[in-house]
């Protein structure tokens, strides 16, 4: 037991004092700052800032500033409450008579980015709508023209005499309600799902590589005879999983925390919000997650134990490592397929199945649709899974790791395996 | 007391490469194992050291399996190698660790060998940067820094400058005074005779050569005759129908068929009034023992 942690603990130090891997690392990290920047640096850029102590409800700075030219007074007045139905434009409403060239300087002066000119040619309302470049816009925002003519069908509407009430009931709004026929309910936002399942594949696949990666560095450099006479090879590979594991786990660790404290220096409050319900993401998924990933990654890092054992050159490294990259793109795939349809009995087998099920529970988990009994058999499955895969590793390891000549194939694998002599 | 390998094959496939190998080191000191490449040198170490399991016979130490528990082994294998990324000091300290020692106890040891064979300079380096016999050394004090009773080196001297080569010297005659025992396996005979009380010559996975070195020169016959006179000698050489092997000025080697030639030649030699400054019989030297056991 010692020994294990003696080579975790090299392991860990080895890794996190490499500067590739310092390097990599703080690439990573200041590529999530400068992601949670693209706000700020587009705002730089447009030349869009928020007013100093203007709030998200007067002035928000992602919204378009639109400039609405009634100089026939056609709407007489009407558009004055724009701002507050949440276009996602900032409307100022003018009755000057504009022409092109004032619209133009305007947004060469940064005052606007878009306007529109509202005018009446033979009973027929025409919109004339400005941006800077046409390219960047396909086509007017339906639900701005909306809001248009239904302001203007009411306008007319009232001058018929009818009440506000009338009005209402001729042009209602329409609230929907969804509801499904299955019992079963169904949570979460797909866009974090979606995040989660592709974090953990690439987290696991990652760190799992790095065990192939590391075990091969030591054959090549022929310091394994040493090492095998130190400790003992099953020592060397759990020590190894262990090592690169809390290692994957802390660079995890960085990355959330490097994105919650970007999130609270750069960006605006509750933005965040609209893309991620922060309600689903529980101390309970997290520890599933946690549970999931190392889970996940033990299996796949001891398969690529075997793997790395195999090579005797470094450049055999990939295609040696090619069957378990192509068992692990599988299972993500199965995973992130079956989500789109998360009731359905392939979403419940992939959640199961110990090549997918760390890409897949946490997301069912998420979901609220993961039964105690589901969770119960697919962790108690990728423990067992855990232990086979282990003890053929480890068998393999013992017998490959000294070969230095051709890359052992699966065959010759095989026949290692079956050796009772070791 | 001791080692004993006894009876001892392995396979590969259908491959014998070990065949019912027997030896015996009783007593602290250096045991020569000898052979060509591919004899099965390292495959018997392998075995030794338990990396490899046997097919058959039995390895034991002091009358006990050879494992980590009953026996604190040092191993210099013939393949060279270290982590090319990491600091000398962190990977002699891991290995140190993994052998059993405490932080403090491996710092002193790392220090003392460090300086005892002069790459303390490297402590703080990355391995990579270090010459491959400055490479080399720091993996013989990873085989030498938990002072263990049995150690293995396997051409401890392949790849060493003249220098080095007298440094790593000393520090073995150093091992064995302490009461080490060594198996040494190496190609380079003058080690070997050097350091050697037992040897065993391995041809083709078979035992070909074994016992006390001195013992197993003693029993083979002079083959060679060394004269250095102050004259030339080789119309009296070849009188007496000897072949000369060798001739570097009036300093002849030449082969022994029939002993009484040999004194014939000297009473020759002294009636002809010629001085004579060396008049040597000599016996096959290790080199050429092995070659005639294992040549084919």
């Amino acid at each position: 037991m010692k020994d294990l942690f003696t080579v975790a603990r090299f392991t860990i130090k080895d890794m996190i004092k490499r500067k590739s891997f310092i390097i990599s690392n703080l690439i990573i990290l200041l590529f999530i700052v400068i992601g949670f920047n693209i706000p700020n640096i587009i705002n730089l850029f447009t030349g869009k800032n928020t007013p100093e102590g203007a709030t998200s409800e007067t002035s928000n700075s992602f919204e378009t500033k639109m400039l609405i030219v009634d100089s026939e007074n056609i709407f007489e007045n009407t558009l004055s409450n724009l701002n507050e139905m949440n276009l996602g434009y900032n409307f100022t409403v003018t009755n000057e008579n504009l022409s092109f060239d004032n619209i133009k300087n305007k947004i060469e002066n940064k005052e606007i980015d878009e306007a529109i000119i509202i005018s009446n040619k033979n009973n027929q309302i025409n919109i004339e709508y400005i941006v800077k470049n046409l390219a960047m816009i396909s086509s007017v925002p339906e639900s701005l023209v909306n809001t248009l003519s239904k302001t203007y069908s009411n306008l007319q509407i009232s001058k018929l005499g009818l009440t506000p009430e009338q009005i209402q009931s001729i042009t209602p709004n329409f609230a929907i309600e969804m509801k499904q026929t299955e019992e079963q309910e169904v949570q979460g936002n797909q866009f974090v799902i979606m995040l989660i399942s592709l974090v953990l594949f690439y987290a696991i696949y990652f760190c799992a590589y790095q065990v192939s990666s590391s075990i091969t560095t030591e054959k090549t450099s022929k310091i394994i005879e040493t090492l095998v006479t130190s400790t003992t090879p099953r020592t060397i590979v759990l020590g190894k999983t262990i090592g690169i594991g809390i290692i994957g786990i802390i660079q995890i660790i960085a990355i959330i925390a490097t994105a919650l404290i970007s999130n609270a220096l750069f960006l605006e409050e509750g933005i965040l919000d609209e893309v991620i319900d922060f309600n689903n993401i529980t101390p309970f998924l997290g520890i599933i997650t946690l549970v999931y990933f190392i889970f996940g990654y033990a299996v796949y890092a001891l398969l690529y134990a075997l793997t790395g054992s195999t090579v005797s050159k470094p450049e055999d490294v990939q295609s040696a490592n090619g069957p378990v990259a192509i068992i692990a793109v599988i299972g993500f795939y199965l995973s992130y397929f079956t989500m789109m349809n998360p009731t359905s009995n392939l979403n419940l087998i992939a959640a199961i199945l110990p090549i997918s099920s760390p890409f897949c529970m946490p997301f069912r988990v998420m979901m609220g649709i993961a039964t105690p009994t589901e969770l119960i058999i697919s962790i108690a499955i990728l423990i067992i899974t855990i232990f086979v895969v282990a003890k053929i590793s480890i068998k393999i390891y013992s017998q490959a790791i000294l070969n230095y000549g051709s890359k052992i194939s699966i065959n010759d694998a095989l026949q290692m395996y079956k050796n009772k002599n070791v | 007391m001791g080692l004993k390998v006894e009876n001892v094959s392995k396979h590969f496939g259908s491959k014998l490469a070990v065949d019912n190998i027997n030896f015996e080191i009783n007593e602290p000191g250096v045991f020569g194992l000898l052979g060509t490449n591919g004899a099965g040198k390292s495959t018997t170490i392998r075995m030794i050291l338990g990396i490899l399991k046997k097919d058959s016979g039995n390895i034991t130490w002091n009358g006990k399996a050879v494992e980590r528990k009953n026996i604190n082994f040092g191993y210099l294998p013939e393949e060279r190698g270290i982590y090319p990324k990491t600091k000398i000091y962190e990977q002699l300290l891991f290995f140190a660790e993994l052998k059993g020692m405490k932080k403090e106890e491996a710092s002193k040891e790392i220090d003392y060998w460090m300086g005892r064979l002069k790459v303390e300079e490297y402590k703080n380096m990355l391995a990579e940067k270090l010459s491959k016999g400055n490479q080399q050394k720091i993996q013989f004090i990873i085989s030498i820094l938990h002072n263990p009773e049995l150690i293995i080196l396997d051409e401890p001297f392949s790849g060493l400058d003249p220098v080095n080569t007298e440094m790593l010297r000393e520090v073995i005659l150093e091992l064995v005074e302490k009461g080490k025992y060594i198996v040494m396996s190496s190609h380079q005979m003058t080690s070997i005779e050097e350091f050697c009380k037992d040897i065993v010559i391995i041809n083709k996975g078979k035992t070909v050569l074994k016992g006390n070195l001195q013992e197993i020169k003693n029993s083979y016959k002079a083959n060679r005759l060394e004269i250095d006179s102050e004259k030339e000698i080789s119309k009296e050489i070849e009188k007496l129908d000897m072949k000369i092997l060798k001739q570097v000025d009036r300093n002849y080697e030449i082969e022994i068929k029939d002993e009484e030639k040999v004194y014939t030649l000297m009473k020759n030699l002294v009636n002809n009034n010629i001085k004579i400054n060396k008049f040597e019989l000599k016996r096959p030297s290790l080199n050429d023992i092995f070659i005639e056991k294992v040549g084919e």
